[in-house]
């Protein structure tokens, strides 16, 4: 296990180190400046390049790439270079919005896909389950932006019991803050949930139709005894991994959900500042979140390796 | 086999059910907005500004809302050509408009301290040092900026300059306290009629009455401005009743506003000041005739069906705001290059135009740029050109066009507010994103600059406007109208007086 350990923590290092070089080259290959687009199309190429020079953008790129890490090792983000705000500091604030929503929206994905998922599985020679498995698909076909729209159209415009977008401060009113967040995590939920009741269905399939499983019921034991008494350590394995891959996805998923209903989350944040340029800005936000999915399949990793010990001997 | 169609049968009708309850569901019954009671308002912006620094930013997003809102000028324009005090309470102008004396009012800023002389130099060495041109252009013929006492600054010209007086009452003379210049672009302080509470990009603005106003209290004390970049979702929210306003809605959706019925709901207003001339831009390097050529692929009436809205813009082919006196409507005598398909086939024919190739690069992330693009592309390619489209986002077109010296393009379209001396290029080394460079049209516009009376001014100006149409470089297709939905009993609104900025203050239940 130790080996396993170090094996995969040497990996993520790298992961992390390759990414940082990949984000930086990116933003730089897109093209564009922050200095030219505050200043608009009137500006002098003699101002643009003033600013540039102000902000550091002229320098060699190496400079540039090792100053940014540097800094990101001594915990200094960075700021931006419109509003010369800490880079921390835009993040914290945004995350107050997307821990929730990310967070409820894959709570509420799991929870309407592994009983679905089971209940489909355990019954799929009967209608309920192929009905299961006809509405998993339809969910996975739908656009979450089209869910979001849809659903702030009925809930908010036609019968008014939601707001159809807009953020409440947690600290100014609570429940608004609820409010406000209710419908950007149905819309994540639901369409995450039905992905991954697909997923859960296969994997209970899959262990139902293991040799041990059928062992378990030679002795006596109900489909549902075997499956949580022997399957369910087994067919927990593929779910872990898809739900560790599914936070990439969720992440992603927030960028059009948080436009949708103006949410001023860190997706949106991103997107805005890649929009406009602000290298630092996204570098360092974008960096963070990719540590944090590698971390979480790091996790995920290691969880394998120890529920399953034939994964520790594999390379 | 039968049961999985009976569940597909099942899942439709649910689906169905679904579809059915959304439409038959009444709407939220339109009531008198539960702000108006709390002397509140909330109203919806399109964009994020990303910054509050005036001085180095020159993005509408951020022109909107703190100009004659937080910061004030020294004088206000108003809609008939009249002058009324802003930060300056009085002003004198010599007979030879050579000098200028601005008498500064005893004021607060938002803040609690006093508006000083020093303040204002500041303020407006600020923006004469400003990278952006349209704040410093006004600046072009000041020599100096003084004090005479501690209520008057004193401005001499080198020349006369209509550029310097109409600037006074435009963003280039904002007045700010100089001991918060290092807070501006979170936190701008001004003198006006509001002060700005926070701001959280990409969510709100928030507002309440400054204390400190010079002026008569506003009638709503709390504006909030929630930023909401989906326009169906900015439209959702007014239907809702969750906003009271949205005071610029983009071209974009024009035609969902009147397929929604929303302009018989909300009261509708049009207004030139925050519209925008839409125009193509045809790279000076190419051949005069083949620009004549191509400008006579534009079908301006195309462009205005598109946007689904007659009201909203009028087909035009002079570069201006239908509110500035030397703008005229498309005619013959306006229009040198009228839309003729088939004269600019023959032209590409007998000239074999066809052999060379042509970028036209299209903003890709801007709607109302891409969809005039989406209808000029193909037609100049039915014409015989040989035009391939390069759809890019901001960042990169600033970088191929605005910076690019020369530009990287040979057509393009542009919308913007700003003044016609924008294409002004003294220099023809020094050729910009317009690639304009007539010394013929800089000296037109350098001498209406000079005028001493309106009348020459204006007169100069239709001088300057015959030679921009007559050249095929800059080839206006239509003037867009500003255009706002507002609540019903939301009333005041008045049409902008600082650039484009929207005015809470005469806004009223």
């Amino acid at each position: 296990m130790p080996v396993y350990i170090a094996r995969k923590l040497a990996f993520f290092l790298l992961a992390v180190i390759a990414a940082s070089i990949a984000i930086f080259l990116l933003i730089r290959g897109a093209g564009g400046n922050v200095a030219a687009i505050i200043l608009g199309k009137d500006a002098t190429a003699e101002a643009i390049n003033a600013l540039s020079q102000q902000y550091g953008l002229d320098r060699p790129m190496v400079v540039q790439y090792f100053d940014w890490i540097g800094n990101l090792l001594q915990g200094d983000l960075g700021r931006s270079f419109r509003t010369n705000e800490a880079v921390t500091d835009l993040v914290v604030s945004r995350l107050s919005i997307s821990i929730p929503l990310c967070v409820s929206g894959l709570l509420l994905g799991l929870l309407i896909a592994i009983p679905a998922g089971t209940y489909s599985a355990l019954n799929s020679d009967k209608p309920i389950g192929a009905l299961i498995a006809l509405l998993s698909q339809v969910g996975i076909a739908v656009p979450v932006f089209w869910a979001g729209i849809l659903l702030s159209l009925l809930f908010g415009v036609r019968l008014g019991w939601l707001p159809t977008g807009g953020w409440t401060n947690w600290d100014t009113n609570f429940w608004g803050a609820v409010r406000s967040l209710v419908l950007p995590v149905i819309s994540l939920g639901v369409i995450l949930g039905a992905s991954l009741t697909r997923y859960v269905r296969s994997a209970v399939l899959d262990v139902m139709n293991q040799d041990y499983v059928r062992t378990a019921r030679a002795t006596g034991m109900t489909r549902m005894k075997a499956l949580l008494q022997v399957g369910l350590r087994n067919a927990a394995l593929p779910i872990a991994t898809v739900v560790g891959l599914q936070i990439a996805e969720l992440i992603g998923g927030t960028v059009i959900i948080e436009t949708v209903f103006s949410l001023p989350g860190l997706s949106r944040m991103i997107l805005a500042n890649v929009a406009a340029r602000e290298v630092i800005v996204v570098q360092s936000t974008v960096m963070l979140i990719i540590i944090f999915v590698m971390f979480i399949n790091l996790l995920v990793d290691l969880l394998y390796g120890a529920l399953d010990p034939r994964v520790r001997l594999t390379r | 086999m039968s049961e999985i169609s009976k569940s597909v049968r099942l899942g439709l009708t649910m689906l169905s059910a679904a579809v059915a309850i959304m439409a038959a569901a009444p709407g939220v019954a339109l009531a008198a907005s539960p702000r108006a009671e709390e002397g509140k308002m909330i109203l919806v912006a399109r964009q994020d500004p990303g910054t509050l620094d005036y001085t180095k930013s020159n993005l509408t997003a951020l022109r909107l809302w703190i100009p004659a809102n937080v910061v004030e000028p020294l004088v206000y324009f108003n809609k008939d050509g009249s002058v009324s005090p802003g930060v300056a309470e009085s002003w004198t102008i010599s007979d030879d408009r050579l000098t200028y004396a601005f008498t500064i009012r005893e004021a607060k800023f938002s803040n609690g301290e006093p508006v000083t002389v020093e303040d204002v130099i500041y303020s407006l060495n600020t923006m004469k040092a400003s990278p952006v041109t349209q704040n410093s252009s006004a600046y072009q013929a000041v020599e100096s900026i003084e004090k005479t006492d501690d209520r008057t600054v004193t401005i001499t010209l080198s020349r006369p300059s209509q550029g310097f007086w109409r600037g006074m009452g435009s963003t280039a003379a904002l007045i700010q306290p100089e001991a918060s210049a290092d807070t501006i672009a979170t936190n701008p302080i001004g003198s006006g009629p509001y002060k700005l509470v926070s701001y959280t990009s990409n969510s709100s603005f928030e507002f309440t009455a400054n204390e400190n106003y010079w002026g008569d209290a506003p009638s709503v004390k709390d504006v909030t401005v929630r930023i909401i970049t989906d326009g169906t979702a900015g439209l959702n929210a007014l239907e809702a009743g969750e906003v009271d306003s949205l005071p610029v809605i983009t071209i974009d959706l024009w035609e969902q506003l009147t397929a929604r019925g929303l302009d018989d709901k909300f009261s509708m207003v049009t207004y030139p000041q925050i519209g925008e001339p839409t125009y193509a831009v045809i790279n000076q390097k190419l051949d005069p005739e083949l620009r004549q050529a191509l400008a006579m692929t534009l079908d301006r009436q195309a462009y205005n069906d598109a946007f689904g809205a007659a009201w909203g813009a009028e087909n035009t082919c002079t570069f201006a705001l239908p509110n500035q006196p030397w703008y005229a409507p498309e005619s013959p005598e306006t229009c040198p290059y009228p839309y003729d398909i088939e004269k600019a086939m023959a032209l590409v024919a007998e000239k074999g135009y066809a052999s060379t190739p042509l970028e036209y690069a299209s903003l890709s992330d801007v709607p109302d740029l891409s969809l005039p693009a989406d209808i000029m592309v193909p037609t100049m390619q039915a014409a015989g050109f040989n035009m391939t489209r390069n759809a890019i986002d901001l960042a990169r077109y600033s970088q191929l066009i605005f910076q690019g010296r020369p530009p990287q393009f040979d057509v393009t379209v542009m919308s913007g507010d700003a003044d016609p001396t924008q294409f002004a290029c003294p220099d023809p080394n020094a050729a910009g994103w317009s690639t304009y460079c007539s010394a013929e049209y800089t000296q037109a516009l350098s001498d209406a600059d000079e005028a001493l009376t309106d009348e020459d001014y204006l007169a100069l100006m239709q001088k300057s406007a015959d030679i921009l149409r007559k050249d095929a470089v800059i080839v206006p297709i239509i003037a867009k109208k500003g255009v706002g939905l507002f609540e019903p009993d939301l009333k005041g609104f008045v049409e902008p007086r600082v650039a484009v900025a929207i005015e809470f203050a005469p806004l009223h239940w």
